[in-house]
C-alpha cells in the first residue's frame, strides 16, 4: 500500500511521448496526473516549437506559447529515430516504459522497426496509443488531416458561421482535444487492466471518430427522422432562447429550457405584456413566435451591462452567462477563487500564468512540477543518469546525428 | 466475447443534461454496470415532457444506451434512503444535479465516505463545486461563453456575437474526461483501497484547450480576438466553396512541396498559375486573392472530388460534411463500422456513433439499447435492495418507487 497523499494517480508510470499536436492534450493529461513523461524530440526540436503565438511575437524555438502550454511537467530529450543509433536507444527506453503515445502516420512505426509487435516482444506490459487522423484501418487511413479537417468531417463545422459564408473553425483545436481525451481514457483503462493481467495493449484512436462525438446528437436524430440541422441560430430564427443578446457592453447568452426559468425571466423583465401570456410557457410556441420573444428580451438586455445581467440573472436562477473575452475569463472572480492559473517561470519566457491540472481529484490531485523542457534539456540526466551512457558516448551519438 | 475491463464495477448515475450521462456512458461501454436513477414524475430533459415519448427519443438513446433505469421519487425520504442504500453498494457515483442537492440528501463526499469509504464520487458541474459562481445554472454552451470560446469562435472583425454551433465540446469532452478521472481513481483504489471525489468542471476541462490563448494574455498582455480560418502557418487554409448549395471543402497547405503538388493539380484542371503565390509569405500576404484563385477550381467541383484529388497528391483536404454525408458518403466511417444500429424496443432502429477508442485486448462494446423508463426498477429493488414483490408493489402505490 502506498501513501495516498504523496501520490499522483499516475506517479511511477513512464510515458514515452512521440506525440504531435493531435495528441498534445492526451500527454498533457497524463503528465498533469503525475506520469513520468519523457518527450522525445528530433535533434533541433519538435516542429510544434514553430507554432504561434510566440512571446513578444518572436519566432524562437523556446518561445512558442503553444508548445509551452502543452509540454509542462515533462522531461525532454532529443533522439533521431531515422538513425540506427537512435532507434536502438528508443528500444532501450521502451523496455522499461509503461506507455508510448505516438501520432505518426499508420505504418511509420513499423517502417522504423519500432512497430507495436516489436515493442511488445521486448516489453509485454507496454501500452501503445496510436492517435491518428483516421485510425489504423480503412480507406482514408493514409489521408492527411489537421484539426480543421477533423471538425469539417464531423458535422460540427457545417453548423458554424453565417448562412452563405464559409463555415468557421473552432478556437482551441477541439477535434484534437476530443481525440486526446479519448486517448488518455484508453491509456487509463489499459493501465487498470494491466494491474491484474500484466498485459499491455495497442490503442487505436481516430480523430475523425472522436470529433463526431461533439455533434453526435444529430446522428440519431437524422437516423430516426432524416432531420438535418442548419447553421448556428443566433438571430432568433430557431430560438428557444438560446441567442446571444446585445447589452450595454458586449453580449450575454440566455439559454432557457425548463419552464420555471422562463417564468422567472418574465418576472425579472417586469412581465412585459407581449410575452406574459401562458401560451409563451411552451417552448414550441416561443419558437414559432421568436420575433416577439427576441424583441422583448433584446430590449431588456440593452438596458443593462453583461455583468449586471449575469449576477442578477443567476441570482434569480436563470441560465444567463456573459460572453467573455480571454482577459475577462482570466480576471473573473470565479477563475481567481478556483486558482485555475498557477504562477510559473520558464528560463526563456520568464514568469507566466500556467493553466493548472484538471479535473481535480481530492486524494490524488494533479501536479505541476516543472515548466516545458528546453531542447534536449534532459539528455544528460536520462542518457547518462538512467541508460548509463558516458559523456563521451553522448558526443559520439551527437556526431552520428542520433541525439 | 472478451471480458470488459470494468466488469464488476457498479455505477450509480444521478444525472441530467449531457455531460454527466456521457461520463457514465463511456464507463458503461467498458464494462461497468450502470444504474440510472430517474423518476416518472418528471421526464429527464432528454426523455422529454410527454410520457408517451419517454422511450422513443433518439437523443436519450445516444446518451443512455446500455444502462439500467431505476425509478424512484427522490423527493420522498424513503426514496432518498433507497438512493443511499444503492450508494453503499456502488463503486462509483456520478452526479450533475444542482450544487447543494447531494449535500441535502447526505451524499456529498464527507457523508458518502461514511457510508462507503471506497466509493468514488464524480461531480460533473459547469463551473465546479467551489468559487463564487459554483451554483450557476449552465448548459454546455454557457460555459463556452465564460471561457472565451464563444467570443473567439467567429470571423475576424465580425460584428455579430459569435459563429459557434449549438452543440459544443465542454459537454462531451467534460464527460469523457470525467470517465478518465474515474479510471485513475480506480487505479489508485486498487493500490490503496481508498476512494475519493472528483471536482469535474466542464468549464475548466473545455478551457484547457484555449491554454495558448491564455498565455497570449499572460505573457504578451494581449486580449486575443477572433481569427476565423486565418492561419500564419498554412495557406491556402480554410473552407472553400464547392459545387452545389452550401457545399464546402476544407483545404490546408502547409509546405512548399504540398503547394507545388497542389498547383500541378490545379494546372491540370485548367487553372492558370499565378506568380503572386510563389512563396509562403506571398500566399499569406495575399490570402484573400489566393482564396478566390483556389475557389475558381473548387467551385467547379463536387466537394468529395476536391477532397479525393487533393488527398491523392498528399494535401490535407476534408469535406465539410453534414449528418447526411456521415451516413451516406463517409466511406471511412462505413469501413470501420463507426455508426452503430441499435434495436430499441419502442423507438425502433436508432443509429448512434460508436466507440472511437479501440483497445486491442479490452475493446469496449455498445452494451445494448437504452432502458425504458423504470425497466429495471423491480430487478434492482429485489436484488440490491432486498425488497419482496409485495413490498415493491406497496412502494409503487405509495409513490416512492415511481
Amino acid at each position: 500500500m502506498v501513501k495516498a497523499d504523496e501520490e499522483s494517480p499516475l506517479s511511477g508510470y513512464r510515458v514515452l511521448d512521440l506525440a504531435g499536436p493531435l495528441a498534445f492534450h492526451c500527454v498533457k493529461l497524463l503528465a498533469d496526473m503525475g506520469a513520468d513523461v519523457v518527450k522525445i524530440e528530433p535533434p533541433g526540436g519538435d516542429q510544434a516549437r514553430r507554432i504561434p503565438p510566440f512571446k513578444d511575437d518572436l519566432l524562437h524555438p523556446e518561445k512558442s506559447l503553444y508548445f509551452l502550454h502543452y509540454n509542462t511537467n515533462k522531461r525532454g530529450i532529443t533522439l533521431n529515430l531515422d538513425s540506427r543509433d537512435g532507434r536502438a536507444i528508443f528500444l532501450e527506453l521502451a523496455r522499461s516504459a509503461d506507455v508510448v503515445v505516438e501520432t505518426f502516420r499508420p505504418g511509420r512505426m513499423d517502417e522504423l522497426g519500432l512497430g507495436y509487435s516489436v515493442l511488445i516482444a521486448e516489453n509485454p506490459g507496454l501500452i501503445m496509443a496510436s492517435i491518428t487522423p483516421f485510425g489504423q484501418t480503412g480507406p482514408w487511413r493514409d489521408y492527411k488531416a489537421t484539426d480543421i479537417a477533423g471538425l469539417a468531417l464531423s458535422n460540427l463545422m457545417v453548423l458554424t458561421g453565417e448562412p452563405g459564408e464559409p463555415p468557421v473553425q473552432a478556437p482551441g483545436e477541439v477535434a484534437y482535444g476530443m481525440a486526446s481525451t479519448y486517448g488518455a481514457f484508453g491509456v487509463a483503462i489499459a493501465l487498470y487492466h494491466r494491474l491484474d493481467t500484466r498485459k499491455g495493449q495497442h490503442i487505436d484512436v481516430s480523430m475523425h471518430e472522436c470529433a463526431a462525438h461533439i455533434a453526435g446528437y444529430f446522428i440519431p436524430q437524422y437516423g430516426s427522422s432524416g432531420a438535418k440541422p442548419s447553421r448556428a441560430s443566433r438571430k432568433g430564427e430557431e430560438t428557444d432562447l438560446y441567442d446571444p443578446y446585445e447589452t450595454k457592453n458586449g453580449y450575454v447568452r440566455i439559454f432557457i429550457i425548463p419552464v420555471e426559468q422562463w417564468r422567472r425571466l418574465v418576472e425579472w423583465m417586469g412581465r412585459p405584456e407581449a410575452i406574459a401570456g401562458p401560451e409563451f410557457e411552451k417552448m414550441d410556441y416561443r419558437r414559432r413566435h421568436s420575433e416577439v420573444v427576441h424583441a422583448v428580451v433584446s430590449d431588456f438586455c440593452r438596458r443593462h451591462t453583461k455583468e449586471e445581467l449575469y449576477e442578477e440573472g443567476q441570482k434569480r436562477r436563470i441560465s444567463v452567462t456573459p460572453i467573455n473575452t480571454v482577459r475577462e475569463f482570466m480576471e473573473s472572480a470565479h477563475t481567481k477563487a478556483r486558482q485555475i492559473f498557477i504562477e510559473m517561470e520558464h528560463p526563456v519566457i520568464g514568469k507566466y500564468l500556467h493553466y493548472g491540472p484538471v479535473p481535480r481529484l481530492s486524494e490524488t490531485p494533479g501536479q505541476v512540477n516543472r515548466t516545458a523542457p528546453l531542447i534536449g534539456e534532459h539528455n544528460e540526466e536520462i542518457y547518462c543518469g538512467e541508460l548509463g551512457f558516458s559523456k563521451e558516448d553522448l558526443i559520439a551519438l551527437t556526431a552520428a546525428g542520433a541525439i | 466475447m472478451a471480458e470488459l475491463p470494468l466488469e464488476g464495477i457498479r455505477v450509480l448515475e444521478l444525472t441530467t443534461g449531457a455531460a454527466g450521462p456521457t461520463c457514465v456512458r463511456v464507463l458503461c461501454e467498458f464494462g461497468a454496470e450502470v444504474i440510472r436513477a430517474e423518476t416518472r414524475l418528471r421526464g429527464d430533459g432528454h426523455r422529454g415532457e410527454d410520457p408517451a415519448k419517454w422511450n422513443k427519443k433518439p437523443d436519450f438513446v445516444k446518451l443512455h444506451r446500455g444502462k439500467k433505469s431505476f425509478t424512484v421519487n427522490m423527493k420522498t425520504e424513503k426514496g432518498r434512503d433507497f438512493i443511499k442504500e444503492l450508494a453503499k453498494k456502488c463503486d462509483v457515483l456520478v452526479e450533475n444535479y444542482g450544487l447543494g442537492v447531494l449535500e441535502r440528501w447526505g451524499l456529498d463526499y464527507p457523508q458518502l465516505k461514511e457510508l462507503n469509504p471506497s466509493c468514488i464520487l464524480v461531480r460533473v458541474k459547469g463551473l465546479g463545486c467551489t468559487g463564487p459562481h459554483a451554483a450557476d445554472l449552465t448548459w454546455g454552451p454557457n460555459v463556452g461563453n465564460l471561457m472565451g470560446s464563444t467570443y473567439l469562435w467567429n470571423y475576424p472583425g465580425a460584428t455579430t456575437a459569435t459563429a459557434e454551433p449549438r452543440t459544443q465540446h465542454p459537454d462531451f469532452m467534460g464527460g469523457v474526461t470525467g470517465a478518465f478521472a474515474v479510471v485513475l481513481a480506480l487505479i489508485h483504489r486498487k493500490k490503496t483501497g481508498r476512494g475519493q471525489w472528483i471536482d469535474n468542471a466542464q468549464l475548466e476541462i473545455g478551457a484547457s484547450l484555449l491554454g495558448p490563448r491564455y498565455l497570449e494574455h499572460s505573457v504578451n498582455g494581449r486580449d486575443p480576438q477572433a481569427e476565423g480560418n486565418r492561419s500564419l502557418v498554412a495557406a491556402p487554409y480554410g473552407a472553400y466553396r464547392c459545387k452545389g448549395n452550401d457545399r464546402w471543402c476544407v483545404i490546408a497547405v502547409y509546405t512548399q512541396d504540398e503547394w507545388e503538388r497542389f498547383c500541378s493539380l490545379l494546372g491540370e484542371g485548367g487553372i492558370a498559375p499565378n506568380g503572386k503565390f510563389a512563396t509562403h509569405l506571398e500566399r499569406v500576404r495575399h490570402r484573400e486573392e489566393l482564396d478566390r484563385w483556389v475557389e475558381s477550381w473548387t467551385s467547379q467541383r463536387d466537394a468529395y472530388e476536391v477532397m479525393e484529388r487533393l488527398q491523392t497528391v498528399g494535401v490535407c483536404a476534408a469535406v465539410v460534411q453534414d449528418v447526411e454525408d456521415q451516413f451516406k458518403r463517409d466511406v471511412q466511417y462505413a469501413a470501420r463500422g463507426f455508426l452503430v444500429k441499435l434495436k430499441e424496443p419502442e423507438a425502433g432502429e436508432v443509429v448512434t456513433e460508436g466507440i472511437p477508442v479501440r483497445l486491442s485486448e479490452t475493446p469496449g462494446r455498445v452494451r445494448g439499447p437504452a432502458p425504458l423508463m423504470g425497466e429495471h426498477t423491480h430487478e434492482i429493488a429485489r436484488e440490491l435492495l432486498g425488497l419482496s414483490d409485495t413490498e415493491i408493489k406497496a412502494l409503487e402505490e405509495e409513490g416512492v418507487l415511481v
